[in-house]
């Protein structure tokens, strides 16, 4: 309310300020004439000047008073006569009062209408920061972080609750220095060298570079058992063409993981598709009789296992369409079944696997 | 409540421009003096809202408020305080509320100027003056809002694009737009003119100190700009040719004719027409600059972010001031009392020759400009213009008019006498040839071109020098009586020296990048490299953090020769909100010349430096100021306030005896 | 200086070249324009370069030899570096890509996936040297030309351009 009291205001002000001169003018004409007079003047006061600094002599003098009275008489030749307070000149008056009253606050408020935002108040850093209560929200937690850490650069348990909240945010190049920085001023601590390996790795898109390696055998050094650094170091041994070496280390991790750990899932699926890799490869290099032989033993192994209990909707997926590949269509339909019943608790899953079974035209009796 | 209490006093400056516009106008039709002089209270208010919105703007930036969209688009918490401050125009909606700020501050000094003005004239430009600012607060209103709010407010701003954090580029934009909107109040006075359908001396006297003004601060602002970007940029080049540039370029080049033919006009009363048609130009050129700068529909290595609504609104606004005010133009003109004529060989003579010569200068770049864009649209061939197109064409056009100048400013009015004027310059132009072959003959297998072109400098500076000394000397005898002449001279004479010996001055300095050179390496710590007369040694390199930026020293120990001067250091910078790299230069100044240091990227092998020697190249830059200072020297000649109707009377008795 | 000086009437004989010096002064002020234009049109045969982008320097049939600017994408993977400062790069718009030698400092803002305007001299056989590689004072920006050719090409969204960055696995 207060908001529109001042812009109430203001527009007064404004308005008022454009009707003063209406009110409080002379009505009079243009005295053009008095202007050529005053502007004669002035020259002659300057050829005065000029012919006593001896700037011009006197013939020169002379002629230029002469050139300043003919304007003079020319000015005065166009004169306009001057108008006294007449009816028309009052409607005049009138008529732009009326307009000043109404264009410019009709105007100003159809304009900051359509654009402003008058019930949105100021919001300088400064305060916000101050003020910021327990529901503040996540991103002002983080500039005042920042802010500390500004002033604070040594403050390692600062950089090391930043860090992982940059690599969360995907912003792994500060991700990167904030480990690094946290690494420099605290103790020895294997997560956050891991930390630092993991956002070097990010920031070179996924590529174990030197020094992402160098950080990860620190954390190892200082905790064998880091599963995080662990899971990097066999990626960069993947990379380095040990595909077996890299299958033993993960393998061994998963041996080793404590019960119930989150990142367990994320490893088994890396290393399965690490020996599915490396299966192809194999599998690729055999004759063609012995190859379909190998595949079909992989598929039934697969089989096997899923008919055993569990198994993932991608894993059913695959059992399906390599039956269908390997042209044993009652065996696919077989495993959609199978599927169908593991699955049913989960509608997303069904709906894929039938959708799955339209695609590869495996009809059956309805159930 | 501030930022939403700026965006209303913007909405009210509209409405009151609007005001401005109408009434003064109908005012000068019906011969009201009362409905004129609304004009004047019209244009302080608005000058006052805009002054307010500014006020509130600038408030928003230095106190980081977030909630407000071009504050996060342009600025970051982390700033050094004059950045937030200067944040303010280094974008384009700031920019905008800039340039409206500047217009009606015009509009107001305008106003306030109640003695010089005849009264008529005065409200019939303040009216012209209004329609301009209300047509530029309409498009900053409606598509360059710079009071746009954002809703969740975020946390940290985008910071400022990092090559417009500079000291530089902060008051670079201020002064091209005091230039640029300046020549608005020329404009305003033409169209006035034009409506009034009369002309003469006085309207010359009025609108002279408003054209120098503008002219004065273009020539800092484009010799501000070119100076940035020749630190700034790291390639230690200071004049590209670029769209942008020329945008800036051409008013000034339609400026600096306008102030001589408004001279012309004030003496002679001669050269109306032609003096109202290059003020109509001037400003529609400045209009151009504006619509090319802000549109995109050129490319250029400084443009705004660019949106199609809004080159079709500034597209809108330039047909509109330059099509009207020209119809007005070829309507009214006609109606205006031919000037005298002239005798052929006399100083108004040679200021139309100046005139011609500049504006042909001004359409080759204009041409050079404009024409890839013209192609495109026909052909859909895309084509650049560059040095090579303007060396072919605008350097020609201009070394007559130079050579010409010291014997035009020798020349009398009236009736000029050229075997004097000749005679006058031969000293500075037998002076100058000898320079210019004592160049070509210690400078063997050099350029051929430059030493005659720092000739032509020489000349220029030389004849300024002499045909102001002259002036004081002839006809008096001792030095009482000269020290009395000097001081008795006009101002605008020593303005007019000033200006033309600063031209001088810059073309030598030009011409003497001829000799510059350039070495590229890639050095490890301790390595060297030479480049010209100066040679650098690589010490080491080291990091360093800024306040919003992180950035890699080189440190260079740095010799002339023998000699060894202060070290210098170049780095490369990275701007930590927006990742963005930029090259710091490192410069040396020697005297009038520099050494330029600039990094590249640091590779396995060490780091690639270039390394140049500008000779002179501080002559470019002190060229243009001497210019601006004559300029404003010619501003503070007492004359111009001669024409001044209410106090001529009173002032008789208290002239003071000079 | 003075201000005004007297304008004395002409005599009879030279009243009359009045017109006669006015058609002077419109032909000498004639004469400069078109000796400017001329200047012009001289300049806009050597000086002028065209913009292509590297599917029209095939489909235009450049000559080697050619002066001209050259636009595209920086092709990812492409810039590898020699001795001194010898640089070379591929320049794509998605269909076909021109390899680019330069000798020089990169500006700050070439990246590769990025876009790039190069002036120099077309080979033939999808060569270029390039005698400057200019890159924009903005990092978001995407020169004009290189946009449009990118679009001609339907390899250019508004708002971002590029190759996806390859998306590592994460435990």
């Amino acid at each position: 309310m207060m908001i529109w009291a001042i812009f109430a205001a203001m527009t007064g002000a404004a308005v008022f300020a454009l009707l003063w001169p209406l009110s409080h003018g002379r009505a009079q004409g243009f005295a053009d004439v008095a202007d050529a007079r005053s502007l004669y003047r002035a020259q002659l006061k300057e050829i005065d000047r000029d012919l006593a600094r001896k700037l011009i002599g006197d013939e020169e003098a002379q002629a230029a008073r002469t050139e300043a009275a003919r304007r003079l008489l020319r000015a005065a030749g166009d004169e306009a006569g001057p108008a006294g307070e007449t009816e028309p000149s009052l409607r005049r008056r009138r008529a732009s009062s009326a307009l000043m009253l109404s264009v410019v606050p009709l105007l100003a408020l159809l304009i900051y209408g359509l654009y402003g935002s008058p019930g949105q108040p100021d919001q300088p850093l400064a305060a916000r920061l101050e003020n910021a209560g327990p529901q503040q929200d996540f991103g002002l937690v983080l500039a005042r972080m920042e802010a500390h850490l500004a002033a604070n650069p040594g403050d390692a348990k600062g950089w090391s609750l930043l860090a992982p909240i940059y690599l969360r945010q995907g912003r792994y190049d500060e991700a990167a220095k904030a480990f690094a920085a946290a690494v420099r001023s605290g103790k020895p601590d294997p997560e956050l060298y891991a930390g630092l390996g993991e956002a070097r790795i990010m920031e070179a898109g996924g590529v174990v570079t030197a020094a992402a390696r160098e950080a990860l055998a620190e954390s190892v050094k200082l905790d064998p058992k880091s599963p995080r650094a662990r899971y990097y170091l066999a990626l960069a041994k993947e990379q380095d063409g040990d595909g077996e070496g890299a299958q033993a280390a993960l393998a061994q991790l998963l041996a080793e993981a404590p019960a119930g750990a989150d990142w367990v899932g994320a490893v088994q699926a890396r290393l399965e598709r690490m020996q599915a890799d490396a299966g192809r490869k194999t599998i690729a290099a055999l004759p063609e009789a012995e190859r379909q032989q190998a595949i079909k033993a992989m598929v039934d192994g697969l089989a096997e296992r899923l008919s055993a209990g569990g198994g993932s909707l991608p894993e059913w997926t695959r059992l399906i369409r390599a039956r269908v590949v390997l042209g044993d269509k009652p065996a696919a339909l077989q495993a959609v079944k199978t599927a169908r019943k593991r699955l049913a608790g989960d509608k997303d899953a069904l709906a894929a696997i039938n959708g799955l079974a339209d695609e590869l035209a495996l009809k059956e009796a309805a159930p | 409540m501030i930022v939403e209490i700026g965006h209303y006093a913007l909405a009210l400056a509209l409405g009151v421009s609007v005001i401005q516009a109408v009434v003064p106008f109908w005012g000068v039709f019906r011969q009201d003096r009362t409905l004129a002089s609304v004009g004047s209270s019209a244009a302080l208010v608005s000058f006052g809202l805009v002054a307010l919105s500014f006020a509130a703007l600038v408030t928003s930036y230095v106190r980081s408020d977030f909630s407000v969209a071009n504050v996060v688009a342009n600025s970051h918490s982390a700033q050094p305080l004059i950045y937030k401050f200067t944040s303010v125009w280094g974008n384009h909606e700031g920019s905008m509320l800039l340039w409206v700020l500047i217009l009606t501050l015009f509009g107001a000094l305008v106003a306030l100027s109640r003695r010089s003005l005849p009264p008529r004239l005065r409200a019939g430009a303040l009216a012209a003056q209004g329609l301009v600012a209300a047509a530029f607060l309409a498009f900053t209103l409606l598509t360059s809002n710079p009071f746009q709010r954002l809703v969740p407010v975020p946390a940290e701003g985008q910071d400022l694009n990092p090559i417009l954090q500079d000291l530089g580029l902060a008051i670079h934009p201020p002064l091209l737009y005091v230039g640029y909107v300046g020549f608005s109040i020329t404009y305003a006075f033409a169209v006035a003119a034009l409506i009034d359908g009369r002309i003469d001396a006085m309207w010359a006297r009025a609108v002279r100190p408003w054209t120098l003004l503008a002219w004065t601060f273009l020539t800092l602002g484009i010799a501000m700009g070119s100076y940035w970007a020749y630190y700034e940029l790291g390639w230690g080049g200071w004049w590209f040719w670029d769209p942008v540039e020329n945008a800036s370029f051409m008013p000034w080049l339609a400026g600096t004719a306008l102030i001589h033919s408004t001279v012309v006009m004030e003496k002679r009363d001669a050269l109306k027409v032609w003096t109202i048609l290059l003020a109509i130009l001037t400003f529609s050129l400045s209009l151009l600059g504006t619509f090319i700068v802000r549109s995109g529909v050129l490319t250029s290595v400084h443009s705004f972010a660019t949106d199609p609504a809004r080159g079709l609104f500034i597209l809108f606004i330039l047909i509109f001031f330059v099509g009207g005010s020209l119809a007005l133009f070829a309507w009214r003109a006609p109606l205006l009392r031919q000037g005298g004529l002239f005798a052929p060989v006399s100083r108004e003579s040679a200021l139309v020759v100046n005139n011609v010569f500049l504006a042909t200068a001004c359409a080759t770049v204009f041409v050079g400009t404009l024409y890839p864009l013209l192609l495109e649209m026909i052909t859909g061939d895309k084509i650049s213009v560059g040095a090579p197109f303007y060396n072919a064409t605008f350097v020609p056009v201009m070394v007559p008019l130079l050579l010409l100048l010291p014997i035009g400013q020798s020349l009398a009015w009236k009736r000029g006498d050229l075997l004097g004027a000749g005679q006058r310059n031969a000293f500075a132009f037998g002076l100058a040839v000898l320079a210019a072959l004592a160049l070509l003959f210690f400078m063997r297998g050099g350029p051929v071109m430059a030493p005659l072109a720092v000739g032509l400098g020489v000349f220029l500076v030389l004849g300024a020098g002499f045909d102001l000394g002259e002036r004081i000397v002839a006809r008096a005898s001792g030095w009482r009586a000269m020290l009395s002449r000097a001081r008795g001279l006009p101002r605008s004479a020593w303005g007019t020296a000033l200006a033309h010996a600063g031209i001088g001055l810059s073309i030598i300095g030009i011409a003497a990048q001829a000799w510059s050179s350039e070495a590229i390496a890639v050095l490890k710590p301790g390595e060297r490299l030479t480049s010209g007369r100066y040679t650098i040694v690589l010490e080491g390199m080291s990091p360093r953090t800024g306040p919003n930026f992180r950035a890699e020293v080189a440190r260079f120990q740095l010799f002339a020769g023998e000699r060894e001067l202060a070290p210098v250091e170049a780095s490369k910078r990275v701007y930590t909100a927006r990742a963005m790299p930029t090259t710091e230069a490192g410069i040396r100044t020697d005297g009038l010349s520099q050494a330029y240091v600039s990094l590249g990227e640091a590779q396995d092998s060490g780091v690639a430096v270039r390394l140049y020697d500008k000779p002179l190249i501080l002559l470019i830059w002190i060229g243009s100021l001497v210019m601006a200072l004559g300029g404003g020297l010619s501003l503070t000649d007492r004359r111009f306030r001669l024409a001044a109707p209410k106090r001529a009377a009173p002032a008789a008795a208290v002239q003071p005896a000079e | 200086m003075t201000i005004a000086q007297p304008t004395r009437p002409l005599p009879a004989k030279r009243r009359f070249t009045r017109k006669q010096r006015r058609l002077t002064l419109i032909a000498g002020a004639g004469a400069v324009l078109c000796l400017a234009a001329g200047l012009v049109l001289f300049a806009m045969r050597d000086t002028i370069v065209f913009f292509y982008g590297p599917t029209e320097i095939t489909e235009k049939g450049v000559q080697p030899g050619t002066r001209m600017r050259l636009g595209g994408l920086v092709e990812a993977g492409s810039v590898q570096r020699g001795g001194d400062q010898r640089v070379s790069f591929a320049v794509t718009d998605g269909k076909s890509s021109i390899k680019v030698g330069y000798d020089g400092l990169l500006p700050d803002l070439f990246r590769e996936g990025q876009g790039v305007v190069t002036e120099g001299v077309f080979e033939g056989a999808g060569r270029f040297k390039a005698d400057s590689v200019l890159a924009k004072h903005d990092e978001t920006y995407m020169p004009r030309e290189v946009a449009d050719t990118l679009k001609k090409q339907g390899h250019w969204q508004p708002g971002g351009a590029g190759a996806p960055a390859t998306t590592p696995a994460n435990p």
